[in-house]
């Protein structure tokens, strides 16, 4: 029953799609993540903003600074950054050790500045440098300690992004004339290759955890101390993530043992509680509710509403589900819209009547990439997901306007998407009949559009057109993939992995505590359970 | 006498100062500053000081507020009290690399 292809791809993964902000979070510095606001949906629409256009903290620097950028300041600059700054050479050393005094005071230290507009230095400390700047209105000094650009009208110091590359490059120049290797920036690179050891057949959380941990939103909610605790004893889920995150942004290699998270898991969540194989996405949904109950939302309200909730599992991850019964005789629509955390598709060869939506897809033309050509699509899932089904002569629904049962239809459609889409394929099979795992290759894009399972799509869609939307430059509902959990093995006895992506197109594998390169090609060739995208 | 006593002590006070700006030069001289800034800082990173220090920012950060906050005020708020966290251990070894260099460079 194996095929030598059957065999390759005997391994599920799980996607975890994401929608893009206008530009990737992901791109977002440190320093951007400390930009909190008072109210959390301000919080994830200012993430929005920010990415757009330059704020206070952007590379752009002040205004301020164009006065300074004329003839050949980037020279100018480079050599107070040699001589005054990062003396890397003897001479330098020398006429730094001479010259580098307060002009006013002769203090040395009291974190000395050069004015950028003359050759003048002040100390800081006493107000030195702030009297020249006012009495020359030169509005620009250097800190020699740092190599910083003080604005004194801004009154603070300010980046920008040509100053910072000349202040790094002579940085470099000076280590390296001293023969020193440059530190490893760690406050500023994101350490995303953090190890989880498995507990003892806990890869179904650690997949689920190294996908948490690496949604952007949510790493930025969490670097930035959003969650204040109401609870007493230390039995916090959030809490638990939050140091979860601290850690594996803190820069530490060394891999980490999730104790904690397991145990107030198996506090919180009961039914998963023991050593028994458990399916990763039971456990997405488990700690995302649990997430969410202990979640206050900004108001200060505790979060038991679901319909109104604010908290910041919500804000990510929760999207509304509309399903719309249509009577087959009065044609009248009743709608209710649910909230959800995550898509379960249904696969083809499933119990449940699945039939192909894309031409030739019976499998048996191969491709040169070794799928068949006509392979089942995630698309092709969600056409399924999202068609009308009638409902039968046995499941007649009381309609309102006919004041009787009828016949209906029924059709699920996207109301609202979240920010963080999952979509699970429905590999476990657990019917009264039988329990299998079903392996049917699912080839699932690196960049979905949701437009087409959308409710407002839901009249071009009855008419049986699956158009592409014309307007692709609208990135409303447009997904990209950043996360892909994978299950190897059988129902009885498997393993799971997850593929995450950093940056625009670096992917890797995290099995547990090892993590590994992997290429885009390897991503796309596993098949998928659970899918996470963000917009 | 008391004029006489506060001359001393003010040509004391500047010999101090023109002893701490020749010791001064002769450390950037000699690139010396700049490993001990190298020592200084590993130091701090292993005791746990930075992370102290980390912690008192985001409190004056949150005082403050995120938009208002200026490098001036975390200067100010976090100074008097990042001084006294640094361990003694480290200041006596910074002590003993300085004096280690200045005697062996003794002019």
């Amino acid at each position: 029953r194996l095929t030598s292809q059957g065999l390759r791809r005997l391994r599920c993964s799980v996607e975890f799609l994401c929608r893009p902000l206008k530009q990737p979070t992901w791109k977002i510095q440190y320093q951007s993540v400390l930009r909190f606001t008072t109210s959390l949906p301000d919080f994830i629409a200012e993430i929005q903003r920010d990415s757009d256009a330059g704020s206070v903290m952007s590379p752009a620097g002040c205004s301020h600074v164009n006065g300074f950028k004329v003839d050949n300041w980037k020279q100018n600059l480079r050599v107070i950054y040699q001589c005054f700054v990062w003396s890397g050479s003897v001479e330098t050393r020398k006429r730094k050790a001479k010259s580098c005094v307060c002009h006013l005071c002769g203090a040395h230290l009291n974190r000395l500045h050069s004015c950028l507009h003359c050759v003048f230095f002040g100390c800081f400390s006493k107000k030195h440098i702030h009297d020249h700047a006012k009495n020359k209105r030169h509005n620009l000094a250097i800190d020699l300690l740092y190599g910083g650009i003080y604005c004194f009208v801004c009154q603070d110091y300010i980046y920008d992004k040509d100053m910072e590359q000349i202040a790094k490059e002579e940085q470099r120049k000076a280590w390296k004339l001293q023969g020193r290797s440059p530190p490893s920036l760690m406050h500023n690179v994101v350490q995303l290759r953090l190890g989880l050891i498995n507990l003892g057949n806990t890869c179904f959380m650690n997949c689920i955890v190294q996908a948490l941990t690496h949604t952007p939103l949510l790493r930025d909610f969490f670097l930035s101390d959003r969650h204040k605790c109401e609870m007493q004893s230390s039995s916090c889920l959030v809490c638990e993530m939050s140091q979860l995150f601290q850690e594996f942004y803190s820069g530490h290699r060394s891999p980490h043992i999730p104790f904690r998270l397991l145990h107030l898991v198996w506090t919180h969540a009961r039914h998963l509680a023991g050593y028994e194989q458990q399916d990763a996405h039971e456990f997405l949904i488990a700690a995302l509710d649990v997430l969410h109950r202990h979640c206050k939302d900004d108001n200060g309200k505790k979060a038991n509403n679901p319909n109104h909730c604010s908290c910041i599992i919500d804000q990510i991850f929760t999207g509304g589900l509309q399903s719309d019964v249509t009577c087959q005789v009065c044609h009248g629509v009743s709608t209710t819209i649910d909230p959800f955390w995550d898509i379960s598709l249904d696969l083809p060869g499933s119990s449940t009547p699945f039939w192909p939506l894309s031409p030739g897809s019976d499998g048996s033309v191969v491709n040169g990439d070794g799928h068949p050509s006509g392979a089942t699509t995630l698309t092709d899932c969600l056409r399924r997901f999202t068609r009308p089904e009638h409902l039968g002569s046995s499941a007649k629904i009381k309609c309102s306007g006919c004041h009787s049962y009828q016949e209906s239809t029924k059709q699920l459609t996207m109301k609202r998407l979240p920010i963080v889409a999952c979509f699970h394929l429905k590999r476990f099979e657990h019917s009264a009949k039988l329990r299998r795992k079903i392996t049917t290759y699912v080839s699932f894009p690196l960049e979905l559009d949701m437009t087409p399972f959308m409710a407002s799509s839901k009249e071009s869609r009855m008419n049986g057109q699956y158009q592409q939307p014309v307007d692709s430059l609208n990135n409303e509902n447009k997904y990209s993939l950043f996360a892909v959990v994978n299950h190897q093995g059988t129902l009885e006895s498997g393993h799971y992995t997850t593929f995450i992506r950093q940056h625009k197109d670096q992917w890797f594998k995290c099995d547990d505590a090892i993590i590994t390169k992997a290429s885009i090609k390897d991503v796309l060739d596993s098949e998928g359970s659970t899918h996470k995208r963000t917009q | 006498m008391f004029n006489r006593f506060q001359f001393l002590f003010q040509t004391n006070i500047s010999r101090e100062s023109q002893m701490r700006a020749a010791i001064n030069q002769k450390l950037i001289e000699m690139g010396e500053r700049e490993r001990l800034k190298e020592l200084l800082r590993a130091k701090l990173i292993e005791c746990g000081w930075r992370d102290q220090l980390k912690a008192l920012c985001k409190e004056v950060i949150k005082e403050k507020g995120i938009e208002n906050v200026t490098v001036e005020d975390l200067v100010a708020g976090v100074t008097p009290k990042g001084r006294a966290l640094v361990p003694d251990s480290v200041k006596k070894e910074l002590l003993q690399r300085i004096r280690a260099f200045l005697a062996q460079h003794s002019t």
